[in-house]
């Protein structure tokens, strides 16, 4: 049995604030292939969700993760039940049960709005609320189910791949009685020419369908993200996202991104990141720096 | 009966029993090409081994893969080199799921426990020493003569986990202990003439070989493990080398050897790259081979 706890500090409305990012308890030991963690979790589902922000090769969430899944990817408390099956070769199924915060919505922000099919003909009227941002996610109650195999080509490639899906409330609930389903599929080839040397290509493709009293609501998206290790210290990556959002006026968003990151140590690292949206040509700048005070284990990613 | 008919029975005789004999192997899995070379040499014919990285790789660096989890997944006998050096395994062993090999169980390893460790740092530690080991420094496997603890460990855990072979793992230790002693003293002896000699390294990774060997490291390209190094450091570092008169810097292969090139070049001093591991070059495919090929090229670069 293992017990891991993450703190983190958010900025939550101009505030920064102390978050428990995740706390859990994971069972190791059960009947052969099972394994059970029990808690607040990064939920498996996908590729990047589950990873901490700090290990990811990029500073920000790619868009079809936080117009789908929130700000903060899909968290949730719960169990997740993971088995490893008997065969030669990898092959995982995960499935997880969660109750997840619901957003909140001020009273005097509600009114009504169209709703319109992917066609852009309208459905209905719904009930929405203010401004939300860009996030949609769960709410209340979310299941979860992933299966997840991996290959490797040799000693110095991999290929994984995976299918995951959710279901449960939307995030708005309370006001819309929503259904939420996200599906997704992901790729990931990883090639390690020599020591320090590495290439991977890291994909995920999203899609979501909401259904509301009124009707239904399909969106997609997808990331693409080609990084380069060209040695001990040194890694760069490009990433491409196009999401469109959750909500009933349809909205997609395209960017590219380039990464630079320079590891100082095996902890710590700091990274410049530039994102260029091809809708609103707005160009944005991020610089981040990951400090670390000693080495420790991640779950296999 | 037809000589073809005798053949094929004489043929799935065979085939059966290599498969049950398989069967009958313990399979083990362990960190490095050099941990897997030990257990092989005690194992002989009773186990199977496999090594989660290879001999070119930076143990600091390796990154886990799921196709590692079903070699982990169907060992009986997990051996690590721990002191934090291969945390990477520590989630290859959780997602595995096999509770003969995590932590303590009967099956697990670790090779570390019984050696003598170099460095182990007091006071206070923290992020400005680099990439610190604060258990010791990790790389004892570049010093045989840390060997002869790590055999007993693992001869030990073969006899507990497969009994009925216990004399015959006893056997092949003492035959294999007693080779490799052979070639420690053979190995001393060609490094005689160089005791107290002075070198560089790029990373501290060499304390344990220079112990063995009685060569002092005057200091490392990174000045602190883990750190590149700076121009300021990389010329501090030069000087030393020309009023200490250090005319060797040893390197293993992954690192910037055109750095150590460089300073080498300033310092009027030459560059050794030596493997760290067994499979770091091609030919070097057992432990001996390892240090036969390294001191053979230091004694050939210090001459």
């Amino acid at each position: 049995m293992r017990a891991d706890i993450f703190f983190a500090m958010h900025r939550h409305e101009g505030r920064l604030e102390p978050e428990l990012c995740e706390a859990y308890v994971s069972f190791l030991k059960l009947v052969d292939g099972f394994s059970l963690k029990t808690g607040k979790i990064h939920v498996d589902f996908g590729k990047i969700n589950k990873i901490h922000q700090h290990e990811r090769p990029y500073m920000d969430q790619p868009a079809v993760i936080t117009n789908f899944l929130g700000g903060h990817g899909l968290v949730g408390e719960g169990a997740n039940l993971s088995y490893l099956l008997p065969l030669p070769f990898f092959l995982q199924l995960d499935a997880g049960a969660w109750q997840i915060p619901a957003h909140e919505h001020e009273p005097e922000e509600t009114g009504v709005t169209g709703l319109t099919g992917t066609d852009g003909s309208p459905i209905g009227e719904i009930l929405v609320p203010g401004e939300c941002g860009n996030e949609f996610g769960f709410g209340n109650e979310a299941a979860t189910a992933r299966i997840w195999s991996s290959f490797s080509l040799g000693n110095m490639s991999e290929l994984e791949f995976g299918l995951s899906g959710a279901k449960g409330n939307g995030s708005h609930y309370t006001h819309h009685q929503d259904e939420a389903e996200v599906s997704g599929a992901d790729i990931t080839l990883k090639f390690w020419p020599s020591t320090f040397k590495r290439i991977i290509s890291q994909n995920e493709f999203l899609k979501l369908k909401r259904t509301v009293p009124v009707g239904e609501l399909n969106r997609q998206g997808f990331y693409c993200y080609l990084g380069y290790q060209a040695n001990k210290y040194w890694e760069t990556g490009v990433r491409y996202d196009s999401a469109e959002n959750a909500f009933p006026v349809l909205e997609e968003t395209n960017s590219v991104s380039l990464v630079v990151t320079n590891k100082l140590t095996e902890t710590t690292k700091i990274r410049l990141q530039y994102a260029h949206s091809l809708e609103t040509d707005i160009n944005t700048g991020y610089l981040q720096l990951v400090f670390g005070i000693g080495p420790h284990t991640h779950p296999l990613q | 009966m037809e000589k073809s008919k005798i053949c094929l029975i004489l043929l799935t005789i065979s085939l059966f029993a290599s498969s049950t004999y398989a069967k009958n192997k313990l399979s083990a899995v362990t960190a490095t090409a050099d941990l897997a070379d030990f257990v092989r040499n005690i194992g002989g014919d009773k186990v199977e081994v496999v090594s989660l990285s290879v001999g070119n790789q930076d143990l600091h660096a390796v990154e886990p893969r799921p196709s590692m989890v079903m070699k982990v997944k169907k060992a009986g006998l997990l051996v690590r080199v721990g002191m934090d050096i291969d945390l990477w395994m520590q989630g290859v062993i959780e997602a595995s799921r096999n509770k003969n090999v995590m932590r303590d169980a009967k099956g697990y390893l670790d090779a570390s426990l019984n050696i003598h460790k170099l460095e182990v740092p007091e006071g206070k530690i923290d992020a400005s020493m680099g990439d610190i080991h604060i258990y010791g420094n990790p790389h004892y496997l570049y010093g045989p003569e840390n060997a002869a603890p790590i055999l007993k460990a693992i001869k030990s855990k073969l006899s507990e986990l497969s009994p009925e072979n216990k004399e015959y793992f006893q056997e092949n230790c003492n035959e294999y202990s007693g080779r490799l002693g052979n070639k420690i003293n053979e190995w001393k002896a060609k490094m005689e003439p160089f005791k107290g000699m002075k070198i560089v390294t790029y990373h501290n990774s060499w304390p344990y070989f220079a112990k063995m060997f009685d060569l002092k490291v005057a200091g490392c390209i990174e000045p602190k493990p883990g750190i590149p190094p700076s121009p300021a450091h990389i010329n501090d570092l030069v000087e030393k080398m020309r009023s200490e008169n250090v005319k060797t810097i040893i390197i293993e292969p992954y690192y910037n050897v055109s750095v150590a090139e460089s300073i080498a070049k300033k310092a009027g001093a030459k560059v050794v790259v030596l493997p760290p591991s067994v499979g770091g070059v091609k030919g070097v495919d057992t432990y001996i081979d390892l240090f036969d090929y390294n001191v053979n090229k230091l004694v050939e670069s210090l001459r």
